[in-house]
């Protein structure tokens, strides 16, 4: 029964405890201590004694009788008699035993034995009630013992009674035993629970799901069952107002720890912008193990009522869900009353939490936004960063400056069509360290460092933007979220540094069609160009218009008709997962081929400059038509690149129809990539 | 603001096409007759700076130079209800207005006179602008100021700008009619030797096939020159969509032209769009979707090229790269499925030497044009097909040639001074190598064509299919 808040409840002071005479066990406490007294309570041998009392055998049955009359009268508020003693064996709480003198008439001893046990079963109660009560044993317990010493009143009225009757004569031993035989049944029952709970330290929903289960397991005896359910719904009474400020304001008001709700204060709401594993959502509350039995079917939608509550009021909204008389819980009455009381409250919560997430603060015109720039939908302000942080985004990776960077990102958000969204600074750049190849190798197993990343690393392996979610959107986007945005990023940020330098060839091709390059390899060269621009814009086209653009029509088509945010975040995974897997960042067989087709396609570029400048003819003297030179060096490494090239992008064939098989997609992208005259 | 393009439009044909061209862009970024941003135009999200820049007064200035050397068609744009949208800085017209005479070489001529003045101009746009990615230039090629200082335009822009993409947009004549401009053929072939040596993207708008388009498509008995300037219109601006509407891919021209054009001097593209539909013209509305308006796109009745080929030759003829820019609102798994369904009816007949497909841009449709259709589609491709517009022109031009008529206008200017034709001879030359390397693009074999045996330059590289003798292949 470790609850994982710590409970500050006042503590029972300490007189209580030394002097447990509230339970009335100062009467056998006594005793217990001076044995020699109790020894000779009992003499057998009566002229021993003072002679005030002897052995009751010494008189007349009806004056037996009468003497034991009084004794159980006595017993029954737990007192002893004068020949009724009450012994407490040592060591074993709570085991009593009642003990008559024996030299009584052996009638009337097994009479007042059948009376003994209503006796133990008060001193019991008697004793639970008290303990209980300490702050120490939580509300339910407070709430059942004051139950109890309800029935107790009731139970002393009784004892009182019959004292009356007797007083008046007209009570029999048999009259005893026949009045006290209502009680009994209740009193032993109670006391079976009490025993059951004060043996297990029962608290909370312990006591109550004891409580139900007994009530059950009474089924037969419609009295002892109803008194028990009467038992159940007082003490769950205190339980069900925790669990209404739960569900009806998402507030934990729970000074002993016995809600089956805790709440995990040490993880902080900024932290889903910040820890990779987007635990505040799925940790800071949680369910305990001890959900009473009535409540664990409808556990979970508690949990996420109070939880969405929260997060409003964590927003600054002061939101409650409406509160009629007929909301308040009940475990009895009409039909589980109280189970359409919590779907009600968390359809309420839920509906006004994505409404709120949704409306107010606008998730998708955020998630918009987000596509704008991590995916690239709207990329015209990547062309343009790209061109003024060409340079920086050169360098090797420890020597970039972040803060360099991010201006010139600014720069180009503010020159181009971003400018008109206000979201886009929230956008910040970062500078990873490792290549995209060997992020990914870490996701999944963080001990291996079997990719060793190149030496030349640069920017433009690394680089990737980051968005900063503010609360309560970070609960849909967090950090776990973006990081799967970065990588995506990252991919197609590469993709287009590649589609660029490409560009880049081209143009330069284009920059000697005044000359005749007729029997030289540049027309070679161009081809050559024109494939791998091919390449890549295809491979660029399938992950925006295959990937990316198709899923995020079907999460955009599912967030309109979400009704709750665990939903929301649900889909958004999903999405995520699915853009991830079918951008092959899960596949690394396939994306190492990428990887290396990207990089002969830029090794060529870079080649190409040189490539062009080498086969002009600067000797020609004709204006117009200058004719290009052949150069072997020249025609050779064309037929390398050439070569190089092609052997990978057919070697890609086999790799991506070998994994079509389990990723459909695929097909796809061998399509695009690799044309439909290989099939 | 970066990758802003300049736009130059030269002579009679091309002021009135780039006219439209400015009408239909202000219309979609919701810019009024003078230039001021209309008060529902707050959409964001596109780029007005690409082709606009913004004065003092925060209205909108298109970065365009207007230049002929005849008064009329720029006076009526300065007469007209968009006269306040230009700046006036930006208009040129030469100071004796007299036109070039249908004379490409006045026209040529005349070009170099003002050099200086234009390029002032041009300088000075280009100074306004971040990071200039290029020039479009818009003109006909059949006239004179529009061919012939259209062509001197191109090689100074060559010379000054060389880094700088120059795209042209040029009208090819109505070869179905006889012309008024009987000089037409020399006019048209040494305007193509610069389009081909200067330019690094050709759009050819041809008037043959605005006109079919005209009467077939739109039902128009007699097409106007405004009517089908509406459908050039109407193709320059979609062709800028991926620039003004920026999405995933094509963001930039060179990455719109880069994948379109496979060697430096394939450069010529022709056009399709559809659904076309001519203003104030009920049409009827039919339905749209992404299979439909690209099947429709591969229908030679919507190319706005025609086709002068035998049927033997047409049957040879292959698509060498295909964008289609779709607008509109459009299910991205709808594109999958119609470029499934297109290769699956073997529609498009592609070049075997190397891998092509059908590259689609999606695009976002202006929030502020009203259209009956949901998507409309344009093609930008390169098609072999093309060099049998090449290969009239050069037979026009032999007629002409043969018969030496009216080489007179030419040989007054300094060009063709003392009978000095070589230049016509030149120019021959390269078309017809022009013509040669878009028939040797039929072959599969076009990959060798040009190289004289790489096997003697390699050795040692065993080539299995062996070497291929250019003139032994075709």
């Amino acid at each position: 029964m470790e609850s994982m808040t710590p409970i500050s409840c006042p503590t029972t002071p300490r007189w209580n405890q030394d002097r447990p005479f509230l339970t009335g066990r100062f009467q056998q406490e006594t005793k217990a201590s001076s044995k020699f007294a109790d020894s000779k309570r009992f003499p057998l041998d009566s002229s021993s004694n003072s002679g005030v009392e002897q052995a009751i055998g010494c008189y007349d049955t009806p004056v037996q009788e009468l003497i034991v009359i009084d004794d159980l009268l006595s017993a029954m508020v737990g007192v002893e008699g004068r020949y009724i003693s009450i012994k407490r064996f040592h060591g074993k709480e709570d085991s009593i035993a009642f003990q008559v003198d024996p030299s009584m008439d052996l009638a009337l001893q097994e009479l007042a034995k059948r009376i003994f046990p209503i006796c133990e079963c008060f001193l019991l109660i008697d004793q639970f009630v008290e303990s209980s009560s300490q702050f120490k044993n939580g509300l339910v317990n407070h709430a059942f013992a004051a139950a109890l010493r309800a029935l107790l009143l009731d139970y002393q009225a009784m004892v009182a009674q019959l004292e009356h009757q007797f007083r008046l004569g007209r009570l029999s031993i048999q009259g005893l035993w026949f009045y006290c035989q209502p009680m009994m049944g209740s009193m032993r029952a109670l006391a079976a629970v009490i025993q059951q709970a004060s043996a297990k330290h029962f608290v909370g929903s312990g006591v109550l799901n004891l409580l139900q289960s007994q009530a059950k397991a009474m089924a037969g005896d419609n009295s002892v069952r109803s008194l028990l359910e009467k038992m159940t719904e007082c003490a769950s009474n205190a339980y069900l107002t925790i669990l209404e400020r739960w569900v009806y304001e998402g507030i934990i008001d729970d000074p002993y720890g016995e809600f089956f709700i805790a709440e995990n204060r040490s993880l902080k709401k900024e932290s889903l912008s910040q820890d990779s594993t987007a635990k505040y959502w799925s940790q800071r509350y949680s369910l305990k193990d001890t959900i009473p039995g009535f409540l664990a079917n409808i556990a979970a939608t508690i949990l996420t009522t109070g939880k969405y509550l929260n997060v409003m009021r964590e927003c600054g909204h002061n939101v409650q869900v409406p509160i009629s008389e007929r909301s308040k819980l009940t475990i009895f009455g009409s039909n589980h009353h109280y189970l359409e009381c919590i779907k009600a409250a968390h359809e309420f919560a839920s509906i006004e939490l994505v409404s709120l997430i949704k409306d107010k603060y606008d998730l998708i015109g955020r998630l918009r936004s987000i596509k704008h720039y991590l995916l690239l939908d709207q990329g015209d302000f990547l062309v343009h960063f790209m061109d003024i942080a060409r340079e920086e985004l050169n360098k090797k990776v420890h020597e970039i400056s972040t803060e360099k960077l991010q201006s010139l990102l600014d720069l180009a958000l503010r020159t181009t069509a971003a400018a008109a969204d206000p979201r886009h600074e929230d956008l910040t750049c970062c500078v990873d360290r490792a290549s995209l190849l060997a992020t990914l190798g870490m996701h999944k197993d963080p001990d291996s460092n079997s990719i060793e990343d190149p030496v030349s690393i640069t920017g433009l392996e690394t680089f990737s933007l980051s968005y900063k979610v503010q609360w309560p959107l970070s609960i849909v986007i967090s950090k776990k979220a973006l990081s799967k945005y970065q990588l995506i990023f990252r991919f197609l940020f590469h993709c287009k540094h590649v589609e660029r330098q490409l560009c880049g060839a081209w143009q330069i091709h284009q920059g000697i069609r005044s000359m005749n390059s007729n029997g030289t390899a540049i027309r070679r060269s161009s081809l050559l160009c024109r494939s791998m621009l091919k390449f890549i814009s295809s491979l660029l086209h399938y992950l925006t218009f295959e990937v990316l653009e198709p899923n995020w029509h079907v999460l955009h088509d599912r967030l309109q008709s979400t009704r709750s945010v665990d939903e929301v975040i649900q889909h958004h995974d999903f999405f995520l997962d699915k853009c991830l897997r079918g951008c092959l960042l899960l596949l690394p067989d396939v994306l190492k081929k990428m990887e290396k087709l990207k990089s002969v396609c830029l090794q060529y570029a870079a080649a190409t400059q040189w490539l062009i400048a080498s086969s002009i003819d600067i000797n020609s003297q004709s204006h117009t038509q200058k004719t290009m030179i052949r150069d072997a060096t020249v025609t050779e490494s064309i037929f390398n690149f050439e070569r190089e090239f092609n052997s990978e992008l057919q070697s890609l064939g086999p790799v991506l129809s070998k994994g079509s098989q389990a990723e459909p997609y695929l097909t796809h992208l061998s399509q695009w990539i690799l044309g439909v005259s290989k099939e | 603001m970066p990758r802003e393009i300049i736009t130059l439009q030269v002579g009679q044909c091309g002021n009135q096409i780039g006219m439209e061209f400015w009408k239909q862009l202000c219309l979609e970024h919701g810019i009024s007759k003078d230039g001021i941003l209309e008060d529902f135009a707050t959409q964001g999200g596109d780029r007005k700076d690409v082709f606009f820049y913004q004065a003092d007064d925060q209205h909108y200035i298109p970065r365009a130079l207007l230049i002929d050397l005849e008064p009329r068609v720029i006076n009526g744009i300065q007469n007209g209800e968009y006269r306040n949208l230009y700046n006036h800085e930006n208009i040129f017209v030469s100071d004796h207005g007299g036109g070039a005479g249908n004379n490409w070489a006045s026209g040529y001529h005349q070009g170099k006179g003002v050099e200086e003045e234009i390029m002032d101009m041009i300088d000075r746009e280009a100074d306004g602008s971040d990071s200039l990615e290029g020039f479009v230039l818009c003109h006909s090629i059949a006239g004179g100021t529009g061919s012939g200082m259209g062509s001197y335009l191109l090689e100074t822009l060559n010379d000054r700008y060389s880094k700088k993409l120059v795209q042209t947009y040029s009208v090819f004549p109505n070869q179905m009619e006889t012309s008024d401009v009987v000089v037409q053929p020399y006019n048209s072939l040494l305007t193509l030797k610069r389009l081909t040596l200067n330019a690094d993207c050709v759009v050819v708008l041809d008037n043959t096939a605005l006109n079919r388009i005209a009467v077939e498509r739109l039902h128009l008995t007699n097409p106007t020159f405004a009517q089908t300037n509406s459908l050039v219109s109407t193709v320059m601006s979609a062709s800028t969509t991926t620039l003004r509407y920026p999405g995933y891919m094509n963001n930039d021209l060179v990455g719109l032209l880069a994948s379109l054009i496979p060697t430096p001097r394939c450069h010529f593209l022709m056009t399709g769009y559809t659904p076309l539909t001519v203003e104030r013209q009920a049409n009827v509305i039919r339905k749209t979707t992404v299979l439909d308006v690209m099947r429709r796109l591969l229908q030679t009745k919507n190319i706005m090229v025609s086709s002068y080929a035998r049927n033997k030759e047409a049957s040879q003829a292959k698509y060498i790269s295909i964008l289609n820019i779709i607008q509109g609102e459009v299910d991205p798994t709808q594109v999958h499925e119609s470029l499934q369904r297109i290769r699956e009816r073997k529609l498009v007949n592609f070049i075997e030497w190397g891998p092509a497909s059908i590259q689609v841009a999606l695009s976002k449709k202006s929030p502020y044009v009203q259209t009956a259709h949901r998507v409309s589609g344009l093609m930008l491709a390169s098609h072999t097909s093309i060099r049998h517009l090449f290969s009239k022109c050069l037979s026009q031009y032999e007629k002409l040639r043969k018969k030496q008529a009216f080489l007179d206008n030419y040989r007054k200017f300094p060009m063709f001074a003392d009978n000095d034709l070589s230049e016509f001879d030149e120019s021959r030359d390269i078309i017809e190598s022009l013509v040669d390397e878009y028939k040797a693009c039929e072959s599969p074999d076009y990959i060798k064509w040009g190289m004289e045996d790489p096997e003697q330059l390699l050795t040692g590289e065993g080539n299995a299919s062996g070497v291929v003798d250019p003139k032994l292949a075709f």
